[in-house]
């Protein structure tokens, strides 16, 4: 493995009831490089992304630069509603301390949560009572706390109001290259794979394509990746 | 041992106590009812304990370690419908147990009754009621970071070892409460001061150190009501604990919605 690079994925195969949901799946990821993996429903994206995080048995090779600090947000997170968990207990879940928090790390909280344009008052409520858009960003932010060296997101937009998606991209940008983490990115979204990504790995169950978004999104990879017409052309309205 | 009055009263502060400080997990983790079933267990295996002459500790011991396991097994089987399977094989159990059960000793095994032990045996209860008290908020973040998100806690290198810790806490704490509750009390008394705590706390921690107490207040009230109206102390906990959480419903504060 060369010294840059944090992840190496070789023949990546998964199964779920004798059918492949991945096949042969092979990638490198350097050092605080940003992967979009784009792909039609269906095509094993969160599959990946849950098979690279150890989360589900699978055959083949996944290999991480030793000692890499991972973290995590998923597609979905759901806590009962009236469950009487506080914002700040949630981020606790990560402290040395739950029950006598160092002041460091009460600290760190405030900063990430800033970060993600949170007001300190939401701390001091239930995980219920926030909003999608908050929840979203406080899940951000908690994967931020202690920098981790890799962040994997999983559609991390998804149920947001469009107004926070750029938001939301523009600051996973700038802790990308302030901090140089590595950053793993689900996405539907074409023009956020544009602007945000340097790579892009084009899956439906085996890899399509991978490369730089300009060289490799032809319209000649995305009609074999979504077929005919099965993805939005307005997608591909590229801003600079 | 002076009398088995103030060892009842000891045993039910700290059986409360430790019931009160596990019942906020299994309550998050909805198994609240299957909670309740495994208490059925542990009358088989007093029944034979009593037959081979043992103390009926021991043989609570060992039935309700197996059905927590057997739980912990059922749970790692998607396929399988853990809530269907637990519920018959432990009221099986609870049948099975009521036939070889001798007639002198079915409702002390039931419902409960004022323990009499020894010295040692008592203090060996109290000592493991406070430790397991204790265990529950020492390991309060891994079991709760298993609650909230068993993706992230994995992630986080904290795995399905620590459902299998829950489930046995919650085993032995069950059997240190069931001579004094009963067996078909006691998985109640771990759910009813986590579900009344649940109602007026704002916080995880307020309601794990909410939940512990008002465990030790509702066995001790219980108790009380018991020895001063000469009745059973196992339906007396249960009913006194009911009956708080009945007030707690009126007086619990408004959320946001």
């Amino acid at each position: 493995m060369v010294e840059s690079t944090i992840l190496t994925v070789e023949g990546l195969s998964v199964t779920f009831d004798a059918v492949q949901v991945l096949r042969d799946v092979c990638f490198t990821v350097s050092q605080g490089e940003a992967l979009a993996v784009i792909g039609p429903n269906g095509a094993g994206k969160s599959v990946l992304l849950r098979a690279l995080l150890g989360l589900l048995p699978h055959e083949g090779s996944i290999r991480w630069r030793q000692g890499a600090r991972i973290d995590y947000v998923p597609q979905r997170f759901t806590i009962e509603r009236r469950a009487p968990i506080t914002a700040m207990e949630f981020c606790l879940l990560k402290s040395p301390g739950f029950w006598r928090p160092p002041a460091s790390f009460i600290g760190q909280v405030h900063d990430e949560i800033a970060l993600m344009g949170l007001e300190k008052s939401i701390l001091k409520k239930n995980l219920g009572e926030l909003s999608g858009g908050q929840t979203q960003r406080l899940l951000i932010a908690w994967a931020l706390l202690q920098q981790p060296d890799v962040l994997l997101l999983d559609e991390p937009t998804a149920g947001v109001d469009a107004g926070f998606e750029d938001t939301i991209y523009s600051l996973i940008r700038r802790v990308q290259t302030e901090r140089g983490t590595t950053v793993l990115l689900v996405s539907h979204d074409l023009s956020v794979v544009y602007r945000y990504a340097q790579n892009v790995l084009c899956l439906n169950t085996s890899v399509v394509c991978q490369g730089p978004p300009l060289e490799v999104l032809t319209p000649k990879e995305l009609t074999a990746l979504y077929g005919d017409g099965g993805y939005y052309r307005h997608d591909l309205k590229v801003r600079h | 041992m002076q009398s088995s009055y103030h060892a009842s009263f000891w045993i039910a502060a700290l059986v409360g106590l430790a019931s009160g400080s596990v019942g906020p997990f299994i309550l998050l983790r909805k198994m609240a009812l299957v909670g309740d079933a495994l208490s059925h267990v542990a009358l088989p295996g007093i029944a034979l304990a009593l037959l081979y002459g043992a103390d009926p500790f021991y043989g609570v011991i060992v039935f309700l370690t197996v059905a927590a396991l057997l739980i912990f097994w059922l749970e790692g089987k998607s396929r399988l419908p853990t809530d269907a399977i637990v519920g018959l094989l432990f009221t099986a159990s609870l049948a099975v147990g009521i036939l070889i059960i001798p007639n002198a000793d079915v409702i002390e095994s039931l419902f409960g009754a004022f323990p009499v032990l020894s010295l040692p045996f008592l203090l060996v209860i109290l000592f493991m009621a406070a430790a397991l008290s204790l265990l529950c908020f020492v390991l309060a973040k891994p079991l709760l970071f298993r609650i909230v998100s068993p993706d992230l806690a994995k992630v986080h290198g904290l795995g399905r070892n620590y459902d299998l810790a829950l489930l046995l806490i919650f085993a032995m704490i069950v059997a240190l409460g069931i001579k004094l509750v009963g067996t078909l009390l006691m998985g109640a008394l771990t759910i009813i001061p986590a579900a009344v705590a649940k109602n007026v706390s704002g916080s995880m921690r307020g309601y794990i150190a909410g939940s512990a107490l008002l465990g030790g207040a509702i066995s001790l009230g219980g108790m009380w009501i018991a020895d001063t109206h000469r009745l059973l102390p196992g339906p007396s906990i249960i009913l006194f604990g009911v009956g708080l959480f009945l007030l707690s419903l009126v007086v619990r504060p408004k959320r946001a919605a």
